[in-house]
């Protein structure tokens, strides 16, 4: 384990190289949230009007923690780096290493993650207070409880990307995929929250990945219960399990008829 | 003891073929063809401990796949390899803590870091006490001479000063094998003296046994006392340096330009092999004749600019065929 924490170590200390990056995406952050902030302003007559179990706050809320999720994920540049690592023949050169492709992937991606969240929680905050006025009903414990949660998210949202991106071992370019991945987890679970879509969906998004890594952390930040946290955390591990078990049957597949030609 | 042994390793490559044309393109999305290219085709070879290695051949002559199977990288279609008494494609891991590469065309350094941090990194994931890594990172400072650039980052490194460090990198865990490919390329000739008098200081120092592969043959002729050469994914030779100098490296090619004409013949020795007037290109053997003698010839104060160098490794090649009757 040592050596995947000095993985993501050496990744947060070559990431902080790009902070000022990380600050020029703040910008579309915000313009988002501006964005949904009047949206739901127009859609609610009144703040304490409930629709689908949500008030104003809440549904402000929820988008600011959902945003903050996907916003520290960098997923399409993790995604991009696989698949070129496969086509390129990059991955050969982490092969003949002693430490797991998959292991190095996603400790070395949650070292960049954690900067960008660090970032994006602290302008979320900030952003959400100025305008709504207040935080949801949190304390000390839950509010770990929710970061655990989000964490956990990631280390989904992780792996399920570095698994879109060794499909690049079957067809040539996964890229198109993660588009697709990624437009999927825009409309169905940054925006709105399960409840709501059609309840015929309903069901079906609740035991899609959309549940465990954007629905679940945001859900407990605007109305925590500790059921509600225990039931997503059960979800969140069956989850990281099935999703690196996957990883791991595709790069041992893909590795074996790996081509690299030549120097 | 043999510390690598291959025997009848063959490798083959399916790669797409995609024909000319926008129709030939269309028609390769429903029905793709693809060819068979055999790499390596039924090599054997031992290497012995402490012993330092060329392995040398043209490009696309399958050394890098080679390399690259020993490592446990690919995996062959045919024949065995032991490296270490260890199988790299079934133990790939247990072997990669024994063995150290470098690829002189890929980076495994993080570029943002400074060498020393990732020196402390490769230490990490070869599972090495911090404070050995620490003793490790001195020693190996002093013999690769970084001190002037131990705590800059990666990326502001000459390639030069980046080689060195990359080899450094191999070596933190102290392999018993390190694999070198091609790690003097797109250096300059200074640079990559450089770098093998301190991988000749490092076989000596260590007693590693390295293994390297090079295009380039007077990268291994001061290096190595063996040296495989390879053509078309089979051995062409195994044999020994001085073996090779003696038949095939015999011979120095000097291109220079002059301020006068010369009139120069073909005599004992010497052979004109272009003559543009004021460029001149001459093969001397150096059995027979020492280059100093072919200066003298060309009248040292009528030369601009010289350049001596040795036979291509092609020309070799064609030369061991032309012996061996394979052609």
């Amino acid at each position: 384990m040592r050596k995947y924490l000095f993985i993501y170590k050496s990744e947060i200390m070559s990431e902080l190289q790009y902070v000022f990056n990380i600050l020029i995406g703040f910008i579309g952050y915000v313009i988002i949230l501006f964005i949904f902030l009047n949206l739901w302003k127009y859609i609610y007559n009144d703040p304490n009007e409930l629709i689908n179990g949500y008030n104003m706050n809440q549904m402000i809320w929820y988008v600011i923690i959902t945003e903050i999720l996907w916003s520290s994920l960098g997923g399409r540049k993790l995604c991009r780096k696989i698949c070129d690592d496969v086509r390129g023949g990059n991955i050969a050169y982490n092969i003949n290493k002693p430490y797991s492709y998959i292991g190095y992937s996603l400790f070395s991606h949650l070292g960049s993650a954690t900067i960008r969240g660090i970032l994006y929680i602290i302008l979320g905050m900030i952003l959400g207070f100025i305008f709504l006025g207040s935080f949801p009903n949190l304390n000390i414990l839950s509010i770990l409880a929710v970061l655990l949660s989000g964490i956990l998210a990631t280390v989904i949202s992780t792996l399920l990307i570095i698994f879109i991106g060794l499909l690049a071992f079957i067809i040539e370019d996964s890229n198109p995929f993660y588009w697709l991945y990624s437009k999927a987890m825009l409309v169905l679970g940054t925006i709105f929250p399960i409840e709501y879509f059609p309840k015929v969906m309903q069901p079906i998004l609740k035991y899609s990945p959309i549940y465990v890594v954007s629905y679940g952390p945001a859900k407990l930040f605007v109305e925590f219960s500790w059921t509600n946290f225990i039931t997503i955390i059960f979800w969140q591990l069956i989850y990281i399990l099935i999703a690196y078990g996957l990883c791991t049957i595709l790069y041992k597949k893909g590795v074996k008829n790996l081509n690299v030609n030549g120097g | 003891m043999a510390i690598i042994e291959v025997k009848k390793l063959s490798k083959n490559f399916k790669v797409k073929v995609k024909e000319k044309g926008l129709k030939n393109s269309l028609k390769a999305i429903i029905k793709p063809k693809y060819k068979i290219v055999r790499a390596v085709k039924n090599i054997s070879f031992e290497v012995e401990k402490g012993e330092m290695i060329a392995f040398i051949g043209p490009n696309g002559a399958g050394k890098s796949t080679t390399i690259k199977m020993l490592t446990g990288i690919l995996y062959p279609n045919n024949g065995s390899i032991k490296v270490l008494g260890i199988d790299p494609q079934k133990e790939r891991k247990k072997l990669a803590y024994e063995i150290g590469t470098v690829f002189g065309q890929k980076e495994q350094l993080w570029t943002h870091l400074t060498p020393y941090d990732n020196f402390k990194f490769f230490g990490a994931i070869y599972d090495i006490p911090e404070s050995r890594v620490e003793k490790k990172i001195e020693e190996l400072k002093m013999l690769f001479e970084l001190d002037d650039f131990i705590n800059t980052p990666v990326r502001n490194l000459s390639l030069g000063q980046r080689i060195r460090c990359e080899i450094v990198a191999s070596l933190i865990h102290e392999p018993k094998i390190l694999f070198l490919d091609e790690p003097t390329i797109g250096l300059d000739p200074v640079v990559k003296e450089n770098i093998r008098t301190l991988i000749k200081r490092m076989n000596k120092e260590y007693k590693t046994t390295v293994f390297l592969t090079s295009h380039d043959v007077s990268d291994i002729e001061k290096l190595c006392k063996r040296v495989i050469i390879i053509n078309n994914g089979q051995v062409v030779l195994d044999d020994t340096m001085e073996n090779l100098k003696y038949h095939y490296l015999n011979k120095k090619i000097v291109d220079a330009k002059m301020k006068e004409r010369v009139n120069l013949d073909d005599e004992d020795g010497i052979t004109i092999l272009k003559d543009k007037g004021y460029n001149l290109k001459i093969e001397v053997d150096i059995q027979k004749r020492s280059v100093a003698d072919a200066l003298k010839l060309l009248n040292p104060d009528n030369i601009i600019d010289i350049n001596i160098s040795n036979v291509p490794l092609e020309d070799i090649i064609s030369d061991i065929y032309k012996k061996e009757g394979k052609e």
